[in-house]
């Protein structure tokens, strides 16, 4: 099992080893009766978005889920190429 | 006419409410120190409890969350807790300080001795917050507050040097300790910004389950009740600086406040202000107590209210009841309350910042404030007193160490 | 509120309200299944002392060790909505939520004045 407190504060980098930001937040979705991770909140403007100051503006902040391909230790690592959103 | 006349109650209420041990203790002292140049610190001070009880309120309002839910949410578990420990600390001392208040007046009123009153006060006190509804209490105390009136009577009759007065109005410094008047500056804001107010505040909006259609009379309940609170602080400093500065008296004793009454006034004068105290300090006992209790609550997600009957909360219950035993230890002890009140303001400037930055944080959120969150004026003034506060909660205890605690 | 939200900022640390709307604890913790490559999905709630000991290295632990332990799992399923508060389908009794208020209520209801 894995906590949403243990994933909170991990690096983000590519499998290349290009540093993306660090994970401030997972965004998800309500699907029926289900909370889907959708995607990590990255950044700067992510820690703005993670104490609720987002909303402005569409700077990207966020890695989709489905680019993570491994969890290694503290630290997220994203297929290469990967931008924020 | 219903709804202003419950408007006028809350706003008698809140006079009588606003003042408490700190803000006697400091505007006394500060007009006894100082004369009258600090008056425009009060100011200050009052604009930004005006600015934060409106946006905590505001939330409240919104979104249901009273202050701790806030801090928790925003700030995480580990911040949080830390926060909840030093108010919580803070909470104490400043009730100890406050049962201690009580039991002095009752001393100056009745004559028997400290110790027994400090029970006396202690039973009172649990007895009226277990059976009286809490209407009743905030109309008994905040309407008995009232009679704190006479030091603006008291003020005028006095007869300051009405230019001095409006001097000092306009910040300047005009005094061979810089410190000091530094750490009367700290005191006073402390006194005014009172974390425990906002607990308070917040906790019963979501108690009276206000909605967006109140927020008009949240923002009356804070312009018009702390404004008026405000005017009383500059009756205390006047009386303070006319009657003790240059005489090399000081105010070290409650009973010397009420002093500030006798003198213009006589005796009928000295029984207001002895009961206006006693009613001021009384009603702050019981605000801080369930304050205490707020936070806990609301930090950890346990049930609390004090509209529900005790049963209806128990751990909340549980929480005032163990506090105020505490506190009367405390007291018990023999700690001088108006020392301890010192100590109590300045500890609560250090922890301000952790109160107020996650109210401000959440007044900005969409999700929840909708179209509700803070707008440019409030965000300018939010976060000029975040500056404020931080300067306050960094030098408050080098002031306090530096002048001896405000003795040199 | 719209059907996207971030964990940490929405769901973490919020208030758990049961379905009579009674306090029953707080979000400590919120599990998760699944990992990279595949979906990763929330599949409960974990509420109650026990779980603040990895929330805070000293103050967590003091407090859980003075909380004496306890921690509740409340399966995703049984969430009714998230608003500004978590809002439960069920009764706290029922998801094993609240009990120290239920365990304290006894001792208070013998002192007269305590339903007023």
């Amino acid at each position: 099992m894995r906590t949403l407190t243990s994933l909170l504060g991990h690096e983000v980098e590519t499998e290349s080893g290009r540093r993306i930001g660090r994970c401030h937040d997972l965004r998800g979705e309500i699907r029926g009766s289900r909370l889907v991770v959708t995607g990590l909140v990255v950044g700067i403007r992510g820690v703005a978005e993670h104490f609720g100051l987002g909303g402005r503006g569409s700077k990207p902040t966020h890695v989709p889920w489905d680019a993570v391909v491994k969890i290694d230790g503290e630290r997220f690592v994203v297929r290469d190429g990967t931008e924020l959103e | 006419m219903n709804k202003i006349f419950s408007l006028a109650l809350g706003i008698l209420a809140a006079i009588g409410g606003f003042v408490d041990i700190g803000d006697l203790v400091f505007n006394v002292s500060a007009g006894a120190t100082f004369g009258y140049q600090l008056l425009w610190v009060v100011v200050i001070g009052v604009v930004g409890i005006i600015t934060y009880s409106e946006m905590c309120g505001r939330v409240a309002a919104v979104s249901g969350k009273a202050v701790f839910d806030v801090v928790r949410e925003r700030m995480g578990f580990r911040v949080g807790l830390f926060a909840l420990i030093s108010a919580q600390v803070v909470n104490l001392m400043t009730l100890t300080a406050e049962v201690g208040g009580v039991a002095i007046c009752l001393q100056l009123l009745v004559g028997l001795p400290y110790r027994w009153l400090i029970v006396i006060a202690g039973i009172a006190l649990a007895i009226v917050v277990w059976v009286t509804s809490f209407d009743w209490i905030e109309r008994i105390f905040g309407y008995g507050g009232l009679c704190l009136l006479v030091f603006a009577v008291a003020a005028f009759k006095l007869h300051p040097v009405w230019g001095a007065v409006g001097h000092g109005f306009v910040p300047h410094l005009d005094t061979k300790s810089p410190l000091l008047y530094a750490y009367f500056t700290v005191g006073l804001l402390g006194a005014a910004m009172t974390p425990y107010e906002v607990y308070f505040y917040s906790s019963g909006v979501v108690e009276e389950q206000w909605g967006p259609k109140d927020l008009g009379l949240n923002k009356a309940n804070a312009i018009i009740g702390y404004a008026l609170g405000g005017f009383l602080s500059f009756a205390l400093m006047i009386v303070g600086g006319s009657l003790f500065l240059d005489k090399g008296l000081e105010p070290g004793f409650l009973g010397s406040i009420a002093l500030g009454t006798e003198v213009p006034l006589g005796q009928i004068g000295l029984l207001l202000g002895i009961v206006g105290i006693l009613f001021a300090v009384g009603g702050a006992a019981i605000d801080t107590l369930f304050s205490g209790a707020y936070n806990m609550a609301q930090f950890l997600g346990w049930e609390w209210g004090r509209y529900r009957h005790p049963s209806g909360a128990p751990r909340f219950t549980l929480t005032w009841i163990v506090l105020l035993v505490l506190a009367l230890g405390a007291v018990l002890t023999g700690v001088d309350p108006v020392q301890l009140t010192e100590y109590a303001v300045i500890f609560s400037a250090v922890a301000l910042p952790l109160t107020y930055i996650p109210i401000l944080l959440v007044a900005n959120d969409r999700t929840y404030m909708r179209e509700y969150r803070n707008g440019r004026v409030a965000n300018t003034v939010g976060l000029i007193y975040v500056a404020v506060i931080m300067v306050i909660a960094v030098s408050a205890i080098p002031l306090m160490i530096l002048t001896n605690v405000g003795q040199n | 509120m719209t059907d996207t939200l971030d964990l940490g900022l929405n769901v973490l640390d919020h208030q758990l309200l049961d379905r009579d709307e009674r306090r029953c604890g707080k979000v400590d913790d919120l599990a998760l299944e699944g990992g990279p490559g595949e979906e990763l999905v929330v599949t409960a709630i974990l509420s109650g002392p026990d779980v603040w000991r990895r929330r805070s290295r000293f103050l967590g632990r003091l407090a859980a060790w003075i909380g004496r332990g306890g921690r509740h799992r409340v399966p995703w399923e049984e969430v009714e909505m998230v608003g500004p508060h978590v809002q439960l389908k069920r009764a706290a009794k029922e998801l094993g939520l609240g009990a120290g208020d239920d365990r304290l209520r006894p001792f208070f209801e013998r002192i007269p004045g305590s339903d007023r």
